[in-house]
């Protein structure tokens, strides 16, 4: 890739690589804020494990704010990466029913108002997330398999219409759109439901 | 169908995928940088653990150490407030007579007696109680809230005969005190005396009477033995259901056969008919531990042979009289 050969130094030029993709940058990022993350966890009664999933969901609130395009990041991204984590251990905390007190610094120039704002957009993402994978499982084969083949792991609709053992890619496409208005219906109906 | 714009569905299905792909990616790189041990361990710090117990909790010990001080003050406040309304003296009256109220009453005493009774006329005695004679030799028993602070105390026969008596031994704890008057040259060795002392507990219900000095003459009082303890549970003591007045502290409590069971010492004001009286077993208690000094020689023997045990109420009464005395007390 482009920035292999770059130093990633600063966190605007990490942001960008997140962005692209970079696995260095994301390698780079995660190396240089996981021992924050992970003390906060651990020094607050969570697990190696806890404060890896803690991390990941932190990590995974940045890249979607990144990706989305829109992220202006008004602090300093270790603040902003520590203010998610606590957030996000807080909650946790508080879904297993301990005290919701936790021992932490707050940073001075956390912009409180901001973050909460994109958590409140990352747990909706969650939920439709949820929601998503939920109709995909009730949708049933070979619908799923289809769908995911072409929308996550972005195979051609000439790859799926061998795969399926569809006569030409027209069926295929067929076939696929069917499926996506049976994905809609399940996946706003629970939506509803939920709403 | 394969139009360009994309709908709604697809556009969260491919940010689902997305999320998917990062979240592997992301244990990917966990995987690697762990394999390739580039995550620094964290450092835990257990000395912070105390100060942030502390720091965390602060607000809430702070609440409790508030009403846990508020509790106790309240408490010891409500408790003095208690204490002060049912003031003992007040519920535990000691059943003494102050004496300025019968000063009208010593005219006639005094003319019955030929300089005896002068002692009066100059010093009205502050308080009376009464007392009864434990041996014939001159030894007699009363209460200690009687005698206690006293200048001087004389007892008084119901003939009207006063004696200088000394106070041989003082029990404050059980209010009981033991008085000599056989030092005095007007006192001649009565007979011995008619009743005998009882210290073995009493049975509820027992008929029991009382001669005392609530005023200045002799008054017979009879009831029953209504609870082996006394004040507040007090063992020492029983309760009776006898009517008793200022002046009968000190007094015998004698059961149907005439047997000394107890010494009258005080009621109860709040309810009525609770008197007490400390028990017999207490007494000889008391007199086993006089020092032979306090007795000056004469040995303190109580009568063990009751003579009244036949006698009808009428006779004990008129039997016993002559060993009850009225106990006055000087106190500056």
């Amino acid at each position: 890739m482009r920035e292999t050969t770059r130093l990633l130094s600063t966190d605007e030029a990490l942001l960008i690589g997140l962005a692209e993709g970079s696995d260095r940058a994301l390698s780079q990022l995660y190396r240089q804020h996981y021992p924050m993350v992970s003390q906060l966890v651990i020094n607050n009664s969570g697990s190696a494990d806890d404060a890896q999933d803690i991390y990941q969901e932190t990590l995974i609130v940045l890249f979607e704010k990144v990706s989305a395009g829109d992220f202006e990041l008004n602090c300093q991204l270790k603040t902003f990466i520590y203010a998610v984590a606590r957030r996000l251990w807080l909650k946790q905390l508080a879904q297993r029913g301990r005290s919701p007190l936790i021992r932490a610094n707050q940073f001075d120039e956390e912009p409180a108002e901001s973050i909460a704002d994109d958590l409140a957009d990352h747990q909706r993402r969650d939920q439709q997330f949820d929601q998503m994978a939920e109709s995909l499982a009730k949708l049933g084969e070979p619908c799923r398999t289809l769908l995911e083949d072409f929308y996550i792991r972005h195979l051609s609709m000439q790859a799926i219409t061998e795969k399926f053992g569809y006569t030409n890619t027209d069926n295929a496409k067929t076939q696929k759109y069917k499926c996506l208005t049976r994905l809609k219906r399940l996946f706003f109906s629970s939506y509803k439901d939920t709403e | 169908m394969d139009a360009g714009e994309k709908e709604p569905i697809e556009n969260m299905l491919q940010a689902y995928g997305r999320r998917l792909e990062f979240r592997d990616k992301l244990k990917r790189v966990h995987q690697q940088l762990e394999a390739d041990s580039l995550l620094a361990a964290p450092v835990v710090e257990p000395r912070a653990q105390v100060r942030a117990w502390w720091q965390a909790h602060r607000s809430t010990l702070a609440i409790a150490a508030a009403v846990a001080i508020m509790t106790t003050f309240a408490t010891i406040i409500l408790y003095r407030s208690y204490q002060n309304s049912h003031k003992q003296e007040q519920q535990y009256g000691m059943m003494m007579r102050t004496m300025g109220v019968i000063q009208q009453t010593q005219n006639k005493l005094l003319n019955n007696l030929s300089g005896r009774g002068r002692v009066f006329q100059q010093n009205p005695g502050q308080v009376a109680g009464s007392g009864f004679l434990l041996t014939a030799s001159g030894f007699m028993v009363t209460n200690n809230h009687i005698v206690q602070g006293s200048d001087s105390v004389y007892v008084q026969s119901q003939q009207g005969v006063v004696y200088k008596a000394r106070i041989v031994h003082s029990d404050p704890q059980h209010d009981l005190a033991i008085l000599a008057i056989g030092q005095d040259t007007a006192f001649h060795a009565l007979p011995p005396v008619p009743y005998s002392f009882e210290a073995r507990p009493s049975e509820l219900g027992e008929r029991v009477f009382t001669l005392g000095y609530p005023r200045e003459e002799i008054v017979y009082g009879e009831g029953y033995l209504s609870s082996g303890t006394g004040f507040r549970g007090d063992s020492a003591a029983y309760q009776v259901a006898i009517s008793v007045n200022p002046g009968n502290s000190g007094g015998p409590l004698l059961d149907e056969k005439g047997n000394v069971i107890g010494i009258i010492t005080a009621k109860q004001i709040t309810s009525e008919g609770a008197t007490f009286a400390v028990k017999t077993s207490i007494l000889l208690n008391a007199l086993q531990s006089i020092s032979p000094d306090s007795l000056k020689g004469d040995p303190l023997t109580l009568n063990r042979k009751n003579r009244m045990v036949r006698f009808s109420r009428k006779q004990q009464i008129k039997q016993m009289q002559n060993y009850v005395y009225q106990v006055k007390v000087f106190k500056h």
